[in-house]
């Protein structure tokens, strides 16, 4: 037995080493860096203990990324829900042309990030957009909207991140809606039931553990979100308005130069994700288990 | 399952066993013959000053140095920057890059360069224009040589101006009368870029300039943010907001470039000799000359006496930690080799105009067609040289070039922010002047260069 243990435990050391080497001890060193007045690129720092975390439980410029960081997550996973879950429904169901859709959904979701923001400011340009050519050209607007100024800069930004990942709310509700029983909804359909209470009945509970899932995931990774935001707005002056905090932690880094202070904001996302996760399990840990 | 066209296992481990050896008994003779590469990194992504570079400065080096390969690399300013970043942690930089003047300091401070003083007396000191030659000028060292100079500018309709009856503004207030004629019928005065660098930096520091301010005070280092100057400036910008397009701030360089060519603006408010080629390719048939496009310098605030342009001119630099340093200086030396550098001018006329004073009036140098027949262009980037209208990129005086915390103030968007905030969304100016102000004075105390009390 203690021999088999032992073989046990040397087959996981390699493992166990990757994980170390690769996910705990690039946590541990940016929480030890956290503590430093590091410079970016250069072999100089000072120890300044809890320093960095005091100064931005007092600086504006991290409660307005931290604002940011949640009006757009929170917008962002509602609208990829509300939009992908209806969709995902649609394909579900039998029609023509079915299967080409289906690809086409996936189509903003399989492009990479660059093309898609490029491809938006092209859209939303207020010279040359079309967009605003639409917009004039209809008679909804009778001057060019200026899509990518402070004004509307956050809303583009949703705009843009909905449609490029609310395929993977499809692509996952999907999935689950393939696996229920046709037995279940032809029992309710006997029973009377209207498409809406088939919805609800019988579609909402055996899909909920996968929405809990999809909220999770969506929020984590639309509040960790870099690229789209950094490539829409990161080097323009408009950058404020959108700045969250992942944008924030790379400018202060790589920006700033301050790497002790790019590091401690993103322990303290982590701890802001870690929390929010242990609420979130908490909350709806009855719905998690039904289905 | 019969296997009809597999290989078995044997014959494959034979086959595998036999290119390793193979391999293996080439490899002594390759890493014998292993050259060493010379890694140089600029900023000119111009396809044909790339194709020149390698013709002529790479192509007799390489001559020259047998065992030598020089691998050039050309990337834009941001990706410069981040890049050397990178290498500089990784202890891996360039053997030669080049440097924008406003981080020479920076890296100087760190003991991160290495002095240039034979080079630059081998190419002539006297004869290196003095708009660039102190700006690497630490302790009686020179550490960096300007590749070219290029000044920046507005590129304004000449001919819209003109039918006005307006002189070229030269304050403040001549230029807000200017905007306010040329902006009518759905077109606007002028689009200033929407990237933080410019908005948040050089612009700011050419109001700076051509305002009698300063990033700071010269002796405490305390930031002057919220200064007569800057407020003056900021005022002076809020008042220009108007007379330009609502979503400028979303919009990037080349767009005021796109918009400049097809008329919807009057005046690009950045803009270099580059910009020609732009004209030459995209603005109406018979508008393409220096009738109807022509530079136009800054113009200076109430507390100023020239207004102060950008000159975008980054340095050759060679780092410490370089592998192969006398091979970067020698690289340079055949570099500015008359016929190589006249060449290398030569791909972008006027934006890369010769360092050397004894090259700008040369008849050789001038022959060349573009400049010919843009010498307008040319004539407003060597008086604007006479009459020192020219700081380099994001310095607000000569003597910025010993501040070592400019690249930081640069990226952290403190400036920016203020600009607009005052000019987009309007705010009070001495509100959000002092709001930065204290923002540039934590940032200073973080980064060590806090000297007032």
């Amino acid at each position: 037995m203690r021999r088999s243990a032992l073989t046990g435990w040397l087959l996981l050391t390699p493992s166990l080493l990757l994980l170390g080497g690769l996910v705990v001890f690039p946590i541990l060193y940016n929480v030890w860096l956290s503590l430093f007045n590091k410079h970016a690129f250069l072999p100089v720092q000072q120890f300044v203990g809890l320093g960095h975390y005091r100064y931005f439980s007092t600086d504006p410029e991290f409660w307005a990324s931290f604002r940011h960081g949640v009006v757009y997550a929170g917008a962002t996973m509602v609208l990829q829900i509300g939009v992908g879950v209806p969709a995902a429904l649609l394909l579900n169901e039998a029609f023509r042309g079915r299967n080409l859709l289906r690809g086409i959904v996936l189509f903003p979701y399989m492009i990479p990030t660059i093309v898609a923001v490029i491809l938006w400011k092209w859209l939303l340009n207020d010279s040359y957009g079309l967009v605003n050519h639409l917009l004039t050209t209809a008679r909804l607007s009778d001057h060019a909207i200026p899509w990518l100024g402070p004004d509307y800069i956050m809303t583009s930004l949703i705009v843009t991140s909905v449609w490029q990942f609310f395929p993977f709310v499809v692509v996952t509700y999907l999935a689950r809606l393939q696996t229920i029983p046709p037995e279940l909804y032809e029992a309710a359909t006997v029973d009377g039931a209207s498409a809406w209470r088939r919805f609800v009945h019988v579609t909402l509970p055996q899909t909920a553990s996968v929405l809990f899932v999809i909220v999770l995931l969506r929020s984590i990774w639309m509040f960790t979100k870099f690229d789209t935001v950094w490539l829409l707005a990161g080097e323009g002056g408009v950058s404020k308005y959108v700045r969250t905090l992942p944008v924030y932690a790379y400018a202060r880094s790589f920006t700033y130069l301050q790497a002790g202070m790019g590091a401690a904001l993103a322990v303290i996302m982590f701890v802001m994700l870690l929390v929010a996760t242990a609420i979130y399990f908490q909350a709806f840990r009855g719905e998690e288990t039904f289905a | 399952m019969a296997r009809k066209f597999g290989v078995s296992r044997r014959h494959f481990l034979i086959g595998a066993g036999a290119a390793t050896a193979v391999g293996l008994g080439a490899a002594p003779a390759a890493i014998g013959q292993q050259t060493r590469e010379l890694h140089v990194w600029h900023t000119e992504v111009e396809p044909q000053t790339v194709k020149t570079i390698q013709d002529t400065s790479i192509a007799e080096f390489e001559k020259k140095f047998p065992g030598f390969k020089v691998r050039q690399q050309a990337l834009g300013w941001g990706d410069l920057n981040t890049k050397l970043l990178a290498s500089l942690a990784a202890g891996n930089p360039p053997d030669l890059t080049h440097l924008n003047p406003f981080m020479t300091a920076s890296l100087y401070t760190k003991q991160l360069l290495r002095p240039m003083d034979e080079l630059i007396r081998a190419l002539g000191e006297s004869d290196i224009h003095e708009a660039t030659l102190k700006l690497q000028y630490f302790e009686g060292k020179y550490y960096g040589v300007t590749h070219a100079m290029g000044a920046t500018y507005f590129a304004e309709r000449r001919d819209l101006r003109e039918k006005k009856g307006i002189k070229p503004p030269e304050t403040y207030d001549d230029m807000l009368k200017l905007c306010a004629a040329l902006t009518e019928g759905g077109r606007y005065a002028f689009q200033m870029p929407g990237e933080k660098l410019y908005m948040g930096f050089v612009h700011p520091a050419e109001w700076l300039a051509g305002n009698g301010g300063s990033w700071v005070d010269p002796k405490t280092w305390r930031p002057n943010l919220n200064s007569k100057p800057m407020l003056e400036a900021l005022d002076y910008a809020q008042k220009l907001n108007k007379f330009q397009p609502q979503g400028w701030a979303g919009q990037k360089y080349l767009d005021t470039l796109a918009a400049l060519a097809n008329g919807k603006i009057a005046m690009a408010h950045l803009s270099g000799a580059r910009t020609i080629g732009y004209i030459e390719r995209y603005a109406p048939e018979g508008t393409r000359d220096p009738e109807h496009f022509m530079p136009l310098l800054r113009p200076h605030g109430p507390g100023g006496k020239v207004g102060i342009s950008a000159l975008d001119g980054e340095n050759w630099a060679v780092f410490t930690q370089s592998k192969y340093p006398n091979e970067a200086f020698e690289f340079l030396r055949l570099f500015y080799k008359k016929e190589h550098y006249m060449a290398y001018c030569h791909t972008v006329p006027i934006h890369l105009t010769p360092i050397f004073k004894s090259m700008i009036n040369d008849p050789a140098y001038l022959a060349n067609e573009r400049i010919k027949k843009w010498r307008p262009w040319h004539d407003v980037m060597v008086n604007g040289l006479k009459q020192n209208r020219f700081l380099p990129i994001g310095f607000s005086r000569p003597d910025d070039n010993l501040l070592p915390f400019l690249a930081e103030l640069d990226g952290s968007g403190i400036v920016a922010d203020m600009v607009v905030e005052v000019m987009v969304g309007g705010k009070n100016p001495k509100v959000e002047a002092d709001r930065a102000q204290k923002r540039a004075e934590e940032l200073l105390g973080q980064l060590g260069a806090k000297r007032w009390s």
